[in-house]
């Protein structure tokens, strides 16, 4: 094995499997999928077809080598569209009814921060209704976003992100790099936990260390890889601050830290059990547990000690239901104040309500259809380009999601850091696709698109059009295959290649707004969940995670917590 | 055979029927693709920490060993730990049977008191409209899918016409009638720091008695006439088909010929006979409808088994699945134990 094979693995292992945000749409795992998996099979990819067949297809390598990170995640962007990897399907809306008596605007993580609710005509109580209740109220133990949802009103991290994703201060005053591994964070004063007792630096490194380390605080955190990269923390001395080391450069540390990493306070955990900390919270957030019923509801509290004004709603209760059309009926109903995830054939009832209204945002996640690289007939970049050019994508999202979705070209979404304005979705030209088809040598091919049923929004609807489409083409063939999630999603997670499915739909959720969190699991050669190799892609984004991301051409939020503009240089 | 004896035959039948659900829902983990590791496993978790997890889970185990220990767990009414909480699966069980207990009970009640007379109406008046009434309507009743039916009435019943709730559960029914008699019992049917009293407060609080439980009866109105429907309309065919066979028998034309009044010949004579397979179909009828009560419950987001059943399975926690899935088929083999027992004690040929 090379020095430079060495060094792409010890990177791609820093960054972990990165499985950011809910990774597949709130999936708790399945299988082995650890990050340097693939072994055999996405290693030996050196010599794959992608990188003999289309990875100069318009120049691509022509142009300048980047300079600065963003410049390196938006080549990738660009290469990744022209060597086709995915059927590039849509952006993922997130779509709330939110009653009338309420305001409140959705954010693109997903999140609901009650927070930010405010009531309207002297409303004091607000009742919100999820999809599923939560998993246990541990902050550190699940990775679903109905337990995140209910968590984060008790708990807060160090950054967080305002509704449009860019980072803001909570629980710490100021962050910077202080050198390659290390950064720091400047603690808030005048915090207190709902027990009463103040927030203390030791307090966030024990928090830290809860997430990272298998040994402390009594759990092996599923968030893990949520903080890819770091490797713990500590107090400065005699400073109410923290050091966090990474292993390496680690550019999106701000980045995680601003979606994930909720602080506990270390002697509450350390006294009481796992179950007592899964049915209890003591958090520095706005609304304080007032009760818990497990699978049916949690009652909160405003806290009147929060550091920021108290919350607009002075008691919040979240409950869910499993059925869209329970959810959406209890919001005409009056009685829920926000839903979630109205589906597009209750849109039109809530829009046409008179209690009630809509409010869609386009969300963090990617549907799309995964091409394994290294099987027949998707090993031709030709074949793959042509499946983009037979699907007709506005048709899809116009006639199966109502118009709430964006089209999508490259797998990093916009606003992201790394998004490549200069790409844009395939155009619907069923003829071209043929006659790529055609020049790929699998005219007649047989394909089988594998799908999850109900996992994500209209995802059967969208793989059955998508098959229709590409069926419509004169020399392929394509049906689809329905498949239970958690089997489908153990297939692609078990570190080989050779046991998923060749043509597959999937959705990746990536909340901390940076391209490399979706590539590298996705889309490099040891990639937890890759279905794609190509040494170009790995070296552009090993270039781009040895930078951090600081300076001009950056956008997002920087070392010293200052928002530079978005750079729209292309690469 | 002795009464006793006939009890006992079918009390050792139902632990072997138990015995068995108990070994196939403890073998459907084994057979269903994943481990329990993956559902607490970070996803980049090493082989190390999975082996950890699965030590710490008790899942490293053979599984001879991992049945014995939780068959002895279940005699001792320990059905193990959340995988995702830690929580007690019993406790987290059987604080939800109670919403669905009162569920199948309604529905059973909303089924008995409209299908009997339905029934009888039926037979008396034979061929005639309101025969022909009651017999479209057991159709409709029987064709019609029970989440279909809830999903119309809440839409009709509670968004249009603002009657009842759309859904959820506001309180039990024992929390309703607190006001008038304060009672708790001890153990797991009521959340944990209830207290354990039977109280009764003198004097009575009848207004707020009423306020709570038409409170309550709002809320349970629907989803028991959803869940009740397919049950009425087999209970009202039952009840006319038995009504129309004992108004043929020969001692019904001896009562009528000893010059008994029509009214007496029915109610008294011709539909007690009636009733008696009706109350053996209304027993095993409930045993189904704890079972059943899953899609009605997720219809109108009743916190009962069935929502923590569809819970569990979604998020792969195993321990509160099986949990609720035993006590769902306990249920079942008791509802038809005490319907045997019944059933022997009015008609003792049974047990010879």
């Amino acid at each position: 094995m090379s020095d430079r094979d060495v060094d792409r693995r010890s990177f791609l292992r820093l960054a972990g499997t990165a499985a950011a945000a809910a990774s597949l749409a709130g999936c708790s795992g399945g299988g082995d999928g650890n990050g340097d998996g693939g072994d055999g099979e996405t290693g030996d990819g050196g010599g794959n077809a992608t990188d003999g067949e289309g990875g100069n297809e318009t120049g691509t390598e022509e142009r300048p080598e980047p300079e600065t990170r963003e410049e390196y995640l938006q080549r990738a962007n660009l290469l990744l569209h022209e060597q086709a990897p995915w059927v590039y399907l849509n952006r993922q809306y997130s779509v709330y009814g939110v009653s009338n008596e309420i305001q409140w605007e959705a954010r693109r993580d997903e999140r609901i921060e009650a927070y930010a609710i405010q009531p309207q005509d002297g409303k004091r109580s607000v009742r919100i209704t999820q999809s599923q209740m939560d998993s246990g109220l541990d902050p550190h133990d699940h990775r679903e976003t109905p337990t995140d949802n209910i968590v984060l009103q008790a708990y807060e991290g160090l950054l967080g992100r305002d509704p449009e994703g860019a980072i803001v201060e909570k629980l710490a005053t100021g962050y910077e790099r202080i050198e390659e591994g290390t950064v720091r964070f400047d603690i808030r004063e005048g915090v207190t936990f709902h027990s009463g007792e103040e927030l203390a630096p030791e307090d966030v490194a024990f928090s830290i260390n809860r997430i990272v380390k298998e040994d402390v605080g009594g759990l092996a955190s599923p968030q893990r890889d949520q903080l890819a990269g770091v490797t713990g923390a500590e107090v400065v001395d005699g400073e109410r601050a923290v050091r966090v080391n990474s292993d390496g450069v680690n550019p999106i540390v701000f980045q995680e830290f601003a979606t994930y990493c909720d602080i506990v306070q270390r002697s509450w955990i350390e006294e009481h059990e796992g179950s007592y900390i899964n049915s209890n919270m003591n958090g520095t957030g706005p609304f304080q547990l007032e009760n818990y019923n497990q699978d049916v509801s949690v009652s909160f509290a405003r806290y009147e000690d929060y550091w920021r004004e108290p919350a607009p709603a002075e008691s919040l209760e979240i409950t869910a239901a499993g059925e869209a059309s329970t959810r959406v009926n209890q919001l005409l109903g009056g009685e829920t104040d926000l839903v979630v995830n109205v589906p597009p054939q209750d849109a039109g009832r809530v829009q046409e309500s008179s209690g009630a209204s809509l409010s869609a945002v386009p969300s963090t996640r990617i549907i799309y259809n995964a091409m394994v690289y290294n099987r027949e007939p998707f090993d031709s970049t030709e074949f793959r380009r042509a499946m983009n050019l037979a699907v007709d994508l506005d048709s899809i999202i116009e006639n199966v999601l109502s118009g709430f979705a964006d089209p999508t070209g490259q797998p990093t979404l916009e606003g992201f850091v790394g998004y490549n304005d200069e790409v844009g979705p395939f155009e619907h030209d069923p003829e071209r696709a043929q006659s790529l088809v055609e020049e790929s040598g699998y005219a007649g091919a047989e394909i089988e698109l594998h799908t999850p049923v109900g996992r994500y929004l209209k995802d059967l609807e969208i793989a059955q059009a998508v098959a229709s489409q590409i069926d419509n083409l004169e020399n392929v063939s394509c049906s689809v295959q329905q498949r239970d999630f958690q089997t489908l999603a153990g297939e692609l997670l078990d570190g080989d290649l050779s046991t998923s499915p060749a043509f597959y739909l999937i959705g990746w959720g990536n909340a901390t707004f940076d391209a490399s969190q979706t590539i590298i699991p996705l889309l490099t050669s040891d990639g937890a969940l890759t279905s794609y190799s190509s040494d170009r892609v790995d070296e552009l984004i090993q270039q781009a995670q040895s930078m951090t991301g600081e300076g001009p051409g950056s956008s997002g939020a920087d070392g010293d917590g200052n928002q530079s503009g978005n750079d729209s240089s292309s690469s | 055979m002795s009464f006793g004896r006939f009890l006992l035959k079918r009390t050792l039948q139902g632990v072997v029927v138990v015995w068995g659900v108990v070994t196939v829902v403890f073998l459907l983990r084994f057979i269903t693709p994943g481990s329990p590791v993956d559902v607490v496993a970070p996803l980049d978790a090493s082989p190390e920490l999975r082996r950890q997890i699965a030590r710490e889970l008790g899942v490293d185990r053979p599984l001879y060993v991992q049945y014995f220990e939780y068959l002895a767990g279940l005699l001792r009414g320990d059905m193990g730990y959340s995988y995702l909480s830690g929580t007690e699966a019993s406790a987290r069980v059987f604080a939800r049977l109670p919403a669905t207990l009162e569920l199948t009970v309604a529905a059973t009640i909303v089924a008995v008191a409209l299908s009997v007379p339905l029934g009888v109406i039926s037979a008396t008046r034979r061929h005639q409209p309101s025969d022909y009434a009651a017999t479209t309507f057991s159709l409709l009743g029987i064709s019609t899918p029970n989440f279909w039916l809830g999903i119309m009435l809440v839409l009709v019943l509670a968004v249009q016409f603002d009657v009842f709730p759309t859904s959820d559960r506001a309180f039990g029914f024992l929390e309703s009638v607190g006001h008038l008699v304060v009672i708790a019992v001890d153990g797991p049917l009521v959340p944990p720091g209830e207290g354990t009293r039977l109280v009764v407060e003198f004097p009575l609080d009848v207004g707020a008695f009423g306020r709570t439980f038409t409170t309550w009866l709002s809320y349970i109105v629907l989803p028991a006439v959803t869940l009740g429907t397919y049950f009425t309309a087999l209970i009202t065919r039952l009840t006319r088909s038995g009504m129309l066979e004992e108004l043929g028998q020969s001692y019904v034309q001896a009562a009528r010929a000893k010059g008994l009044p029509e009214t007496l010949v029915r109610y008294r004579h011709a539909l007690r006979n009636t009733l008696i397979p009706v109350v053996t179909v209304v027993g095993l009828q409930m045993g189904t409808l704890i079972g059943g009560a899953v899609i009605t419950e997720a219809v109108f987001d009743w916190p009962g088994l069935g929502t923590t059943v569809i819970n569990a399975i979604q998020q792969r926690d195993w321990p509160i699945l099986q949990g609720s899935l035993i006590v769902i088929g306990v249920g079942f083999v008791v509802v038809n134990i005490a319907v045997d027992a019944i059933y022997a004690y009015l008609n003792p040929r049974v047990v010879e």
